[in-house]
């Protein structure tokens, strides 16, 4: 019980810590305050790529999960690694499990890559899990997470994420933009010490607190449970009947949300979520509660991983952070969204 | 000549299809990845170290399998006994936070065992239920944190460490595979256990108290997932809620495929310890072949679909 009392605290001295520094950087910043640097400004140029195509580098994917949004970073790096004849020698799928993320590091490390794109799940478990990659001189590009004590650059080439703040501000303008810039608010937010969760919802609020005068954010509901959205915005709206509008920090959460919406009968409360989903879109496209969505470029953070790796690996200097523009989708551009967040047409349901 | 015809005659290929399908495929992966490494030492070495964990786990469920009870709830052991032990060391030597995490699993077990050999409650559905209170309990112990562990004696031991050139976790593969073979075959708790699971009146009938090897199987399962959960531990230096979730369906289809009937009576240690290499080697083969992972996961589920049904159809 002392744990989890000291663990709130250390939660709540955390948030208070990055929604104090918004009021200062209004930026994203990494996970150890490292500044960021625009995806668009790492790039290997054409001569570089043809000499690499003469070296034979190889390259491991080895990802936490399966989804749209890995798919489309695959997609990204794949292209890229293409460019510079590099050849992909590994997939991993470590389905959020530590110990096979490990085993996947194992495997593919039999087949020697020069470079390795993650997702490393954890900064503790994942620390020992990179260790043989990272002292026999691989290049490690990271998405969004950092092992612990790993140090930039020897350690690895960059770790490449979303523009958080950004991706909480573009949420925050939707939503605004959605109720005619007046009314009430409810934040729901990621209840965990996690930078990138944090950071984008604390975006949010800074942006409806700083930007939007006539806007007040009456209830505040921390979500540590995804499964549990629907209960927390049932309350929020037993509490707040008349909210003009709710955020919700994924897509996962959002569908809680919209599920309390509609078993509400509740057709005016717009809703804004973070991260593509059908669900959530096709709501957005029939005229439904859902304003807007706001997602990353993961195919063009994909590429930036690549890039990254293999400045890395030709000696060259990379950025610690690294992060990808975040883009708004609506009702309106939703084909145009789709294609560049995950560089596949959007669903079939969404386009009719 | 005479002695090698009497081992092959011996030899019951529709029984022993775990060893059958192991060298199959082990020889084709040899074939196919002669030069990505295969069959390098480091490579051979990590498949067993990767599925040290899962044969333990194996281990214990081949022995409430073989007494018609079933734990679905090792996972969810593992995590808390990883977590406990984890949490134990940061303020404790490693010779008292091992002894608790392993007094923590033999507890859970007797939680189980109490449930079902007690109160006479069916294992799939109270094992099922602990499956999810555990499971709670791992997420509530540490409030979702992961815990470093990387006190040289414990990772030597039960992790990187090795013993005159062989590395710690083979050495816990060997010896636990070895007593619970012995216990298993030679014992006369090993034939209470087979005895149990194979007709539970009859073994009743002759004596053998049913619900105390009943409880007994699921203290074992409960021990085997806390020793699994701390190997895991000494393995990545670290532990987490996470841990052992994604091993039920991975050490249920070992056991299966090593030969142990889902239904009582019939079970092998060996097998367990081969299905488990089995399900290391498909993973580890199809990642050096550079499949996708949706490839890797459509041909390791044909494969295992194939051998347990084979298996399956031959224990009837």
């Amino acid at each position: 019980m002392k744990i989890l009392k000291i663990n709130k605290l250390f939660i709540a001295l955390g948030l208070m810590l990055l929604t104090f520094s918004f009021g200062i950087n209004a930026e994203t910043i990494g996970p150890n305050g490292e500044k960021a640097t625009l995806s668009s400004q790492v790039t290997v140029s054409d001569a570089m790529a043809n000499s690499v195509k003469a070296k034979g580098y190889t390259a491991a994917l080895l990802w936490h999960d399966q989804s749209d949004f890995v798919n489309a970073v695959t997609a990204g790096a794949t292209d890229e690694f293409a460019r510079m004849g590099i050849e992909i020698v590994a997939f991993g799928n470590a389905a959020f499990d530590a110990a096979k993320q490990k085993s996947d590091i194992e495997n593919a490390m039999i087949k020697s890559p020069n470079i390795i794109l993650s997702l490393p799940l954890d900064p503790v478990t994942s620390a020992a899990a990179f260790a043989e990659a990272r002292d026999t001189g691989v290049s490690l590009v990271f998405l969004s997470n950092l092992p612990s004590d790993y140090n930039h650059p020897d350690d690895y080439a960059a770790i490449v994420t979303d523009d958080l703040f950004q991706m909480g501000k573009q949420a925050a303008d939707a939503l605004a933009k959605s109720i005619g810039g007046k009314g009430t608010v409810g934040w729901i937010y990621h209840d965990a010490a996690y930078y990138v969760t944090n950071q984008r919802d604390n975006g949010f609020k800074a942006t409806i607190e700083n930007d939007y005068p006539n806007i007040e954010i009456v209830s505040e509901q921390g979500l540590a449970d995804p499964a549990r959205a629907e209960e927390i915005a049932n309350a929020m709206l037993v509490q707040n009947p008349d909210i003009s509008g709710i955020y919700a920090p994924w897509a996962g959460p959002a569908e809680g949300v919209l599920a309390a919406l509609r078993s509400n009968g509740n057709t005016t409360t717009k809703l804004v979520t973070l991260d593509l989903s059908e669900p959530i879109a096709l709501d957005m496209v029939s005229g439904g509660n859902v304003a807007a969505i706001v997602a990353d470029e993961a195919y063009e953070l994909g590429r930036a991983m690549a890039a990254a790796g293999v400045l890395k690996y030709e000696g060259e200097s990379v950025p610690e952070f690294i992060i990808v523009p975040a883009i708004t989708v609506t009702s309106e551009n939703v084909s145009e969204g789709w294609k560049q967040s995950l560089n596949i047409e959007a669903p079939a349901s969404v386009l009719k | 000549m005479k002695l090698f015809n009497h081992y092959l005659k011996k030899l019951n290929f529709n029984t022993n299809i775990v060893y059958l399908g192991f060298i199959i495929i082990f020889i084709f992966f040899s074939v196919m990845l002669y030069d990505d490494g295969f069959l390098s030492y480091r490579n051979l070495t990590n498949i067993i170290l990767q599925t040290t964990p899962a044969t333990i786990l194996a281990i214990g469920l081949v022995f409430a399998l073989s007494a018609d009870v079933i734990d679905l709830s090792f996972g969810s052991i593992v995590a808390v006994c990883a977590l406990t032990t984890a949490v134990l060391i940061q303020n404790y030597s490693v010779f008292i936070a091992v002894p608790c995490g392993l007094l923590t699993g033999l507890v859970m077990g007797a939680f189980n065992g109490f449930f079902v050999a007690y109160l006479r409650l069916p294992s799939f559905l109270v094992t099922l239920a602990t499956l999810g209170l555990f499971a709670g309990l791992a997420r509530i112990i540490t409030n979702l944190r992961s815990i470093p562990a990387v006190d040289p004696t414990f990772t030597g031991i039960f992790g990187s460490g090795k013993l005159y050139g062989i590395p710690s976790l083979v050495i816990w593969t060997l010896v636990a595979v070895l007593i619970a073979h012995v216990v298993y075959r030679q014992s006369r708790f090993g034939a209470h256990v087979i005895a149990t699971g194979d007709n539970s009146r009859a073994a009743q009938a002759s004596g053998i108290n049913i619900y105390k090897i009943r409880f007994s199987v699921l203290v074992l399962s409960g021990g085997c997932a806390a020793l699994a959960g701390i190997l895991y531990t000494g393995r990545i230096q670290a532990a987490k809620y996470t841990l052992g979730e994604s091993d039920l369906m991975i050490v249920i289809a070992a056991v299966i495929v090593g030969g142990t009937a889902l239904n009582g009576g019939k079970g092998s240690i060996i097998g367990a310890l081969v299905g488990s290499l089995l399900m290391g080697m498909l993973s580890n083969g199809l990642i050096l072949m550079s499949y996708s992972v949706s490839q890797q996961m459509i041909v390791r589920g044909l494969i295992i679909l194939f051998a347990i049904a084979i298996s399956l159809r031959n224990l009837k």
